[in-house]
């Protein structure tokens, strides 16, 4: 669940430092700590984020593994609490987002290469002009091409060889 | 046993699907659109996927992505739900040649049941019973007075290109037969540009009863009682109950056991049912529904059968949990289908739920997939929630129903749990003495009344 973009984030309750945010999650990332909860009068802020961090296995991709308690809403969360995955993924939300996003056109197991032997379609910082091809991603046996959705320089790749991908997932950053 | 099940529908009924599966020790991958990415069925199964934007026929009904779903998943068996691909015999077909179980029966069972002509002589050969009509077309006026008489008025006299009511005439008596016989032809003629007619009884005030069946693929086939689901607008059902207060133990005996013969000929596999209208003691078959049902929750309250449990069970090749001796029926239950719809107009009402308080207690179920703060995307189909109450007797299951009615909250948007609670009203509902026609009727009344 972690991954998805959460419109919790964009509705900040009003008087957040996102600032303090930043702040914390940096904390979270320099420290290893998987949960930090601070309290200052009427704000109470808890940051956690999920164990699957980066570099994912192939699953984190698609699958979205829901621990029952975890997916649902806590009622703490009703408080100007922030929902909890807001630190880790803040990443992956910018990548789907993101105006240079490649977003994939369907479900399926995502290929960076023609074959085994051959070169990857495309490598970070090669040129790519709109239209050319970047990767497959094969669905019920047929390989599908998936073509740059515009002219730049490939930036990052999302998806490593073989991963499986889902509809809309960000899959290369083009800029 | 299967290790993992992919479900490929969303709401109540992907829930329901997902919960068999839990209390079967079988995990669960959940497929979504991207309108459904906050839905429960997503938050609860143990993965998901998003398959495709919002509109059902780029996500729901794209049979690619779902199997694409199923095979990054490692999904073994897939279980269609009601609706979408539930009914699509080519989806079965692929589901097996991309060597995975389809959850459901046999694509040639859809097929056959899917198509209305082969259904209707699949149960002439069968032994259920039909609707009583001519063998072909009318020929002439004299044929016409002929078929009449062996029918028995009131007789149908439809055009054989026909639909949505037009070319169709009824005749009372024989005195009307030729002049019905000569409107319809004349109007066929003008709405088809073809005069064939044919005939049938026609039944002024039937109720819709339908058996519930399981077959194994072991041969045993049983069946588990009918369910009255005469309460309908506009050909969907609305309130069903189970057993129907029309029937007695040996009218339920009776179609049961010719049912249930007929679905063991036809070698059919999984859950299913059949549909009747019934009118002075006597049942006409209409169609069978190869899959489950919105409605089978009645059924499991009043025999304790789980019926999702056996779906996945059947398909992984098990006998049947129990025999036909095994089925006993307990007590009486009744589900109200929840729609976020206007209870008066039946218009949609899509948007966020701001509150919700399901009820609870002794006898009470509520499968539905809503939650407070989820939003009802405007995509989909407007149920969203079934409220099923069980009691030892019917009027046990009223009241308990009226009280499960009045406890129950939702806000934020329209939903018909008004309706319902002016249903618990109405002397007909509680007598039981209502037909197909009755709903329509008093909908129409009551609007007639307020304007």
């Amino acid at each position: 669940m972690s991954r998805k973009p959460q419109p919790a984030n964009k509705q900040k309750p009003q008087g957040l430092d996102p600032g303090l945010v930043r702040e914390l999650a940096k904390i979270l990332d320099d420290t290893g700590l998987t949960e930090i909860e601070v309290e200052y009068g009427e704000l109470r802020l808890r940051l956690a984020r999920t164990l699957v961090a980066a570099p994912p296995p192939s699953h984190t991709h698609v699958v979205h593994s829901a621990p029952v308690p975890a997916a649902l809403p806590s009622p703490v969360a009703a408080a100007p609490a922030i929902a909890p995955p807001a630190a880790a993924p803040e990443a992956e939300t910018d990548y789907a987002t993101h105006a240079g996003a490649v977003l994939s056109p369907m479900v399926g197991t995502a290929y960076l290469a023609a074959n085994e032997d051959s070169a990857a379609f495309v490598k970070i910082g090669d040129k790519v002009t709109k239209g050319q091809t970047i990767l497959l991603i094969e669905a019920m046996k047929t390989f599908n091409q998936i073509p740059a959705t515009r002219d730049g320089t490939v930036k990052q790749i999302l998806v490593g060889n073989a991963d499986p991908v889902e509809f809309n997932q960000p899959l290369m950053i083009i800029e | 046993m299967f290790e993992k099940v992919l479900i490929a529908n969303r709401g109540e009924i992907a829930l329901r699907i997902h919960r068999a599966c839990k209390e079967m020790g079988i995990s669960t991958v959940a497929v979504h659109s991207t309108a459904d990415s906050e839905a429960m069925h997503v938050r609860l199964a143990d993965e998901s996927v998003c398959i495709g934007p919002p509109p059902a026929a780029k996500s729901y009904l794209h049979i690619p992505a779902i199997i694409a779903a199923a095979e990054i998943t490692g999904a073994q068996a897939i279980h269609p739900g009601y609706g979408f691909l539930s009914e699509n015999a080519k989806f079965a077909e692929i589901v097996t040649q991309h060597g995975m179980t389809f959850i459901g029966p046999t694509a040639d069972h859809i097929r056959l049941m899917g198509d209305k002509i082969a259904a209707k002589q699949a149960a002439i050969d069968t032994g259920m019973p039909v609707v009583p009509g001519s063998a072909g077309a009318i020929t002439d006026e004299a044929d016409a007075k002929k078929v009449g008489k062996k029918i028995g008025y009131p007789v149908l006299i439809k055009a054989a290109a026909g639909g949505g009511g037009r070319g169709m005439k009824v005749a009372r008596s024989e005195d009307e037969v030729v002049e019905a016989y000569n409107t319809a032809r004349s109007e066929a003629k003008a709405a088809f540009g073809n005069d064939e007619v044919y005939m049938e009884k026609y039944l002024t005030h039937p109720r819709h009863i339908e058996i519930q069946v399981v077959a194994d693929s072991h041969g045993n086939v049983i069946h588990l009682g009918e369910r009255d689901c005469s309460l309908q607008r506009r050909h969907q059902k609305v309130l069903e109950e189970a057993p129907s207060p029309a029937l007695n133990t040996e009218d339920r005996a009776r179609i049961g056991q010719i049912t249930a013969e007929a679905i063991q000929k036809l070698g059919y596999l999984g859950v299913g049912t059949v549909e009747y209208l019934y009118e002075d003691g006597e049942f006409y078959f209409i169609e069978m529904n190869t899959r489950l049902q919105v409605e089978h929750p009645v059924t499991e309250m009043i025999t304790g059968i789980d019926l999702v449990r056996e779906q996945i069970r059947i398909a992984d090749g098990a006998k049947l949990s129990v025999t036909q001796e095994d089925v006993k029926f307990n007590g009486h239950a009744i589900e109200c289908r929840v729609n976020a719809e206007n209870p008066a107009t039946f218009r949609p009402s899509p948007g966020k739920i701001t509150g919700y308080h399901p009820p609870g207690g002794l006898g009470v179920r509520l499968d539905s997939a809503i939650y407070a703060g989820y939003t009802i995307p405007p995509n989909y189909d407007s149920l969203i929630g079934k409220l099923i109450v069980h009691g030892r007797d019917r009027a046990e299951c009223l009241m308990r129903l009226r009280r499960a009615l009045n406890e129950m909250v939702i806000t934020g948007v329209e939903t018909t749990l008004p309706l319902f609670r002016d249903l618990m009203n109405e002397p007909d509902v509680i007598n039981g003495d209502y037909s197909i026609h009755w709903l329509e009727k008093n909908l129409a009344a009551k609007a007639a009344a307020e304007s």
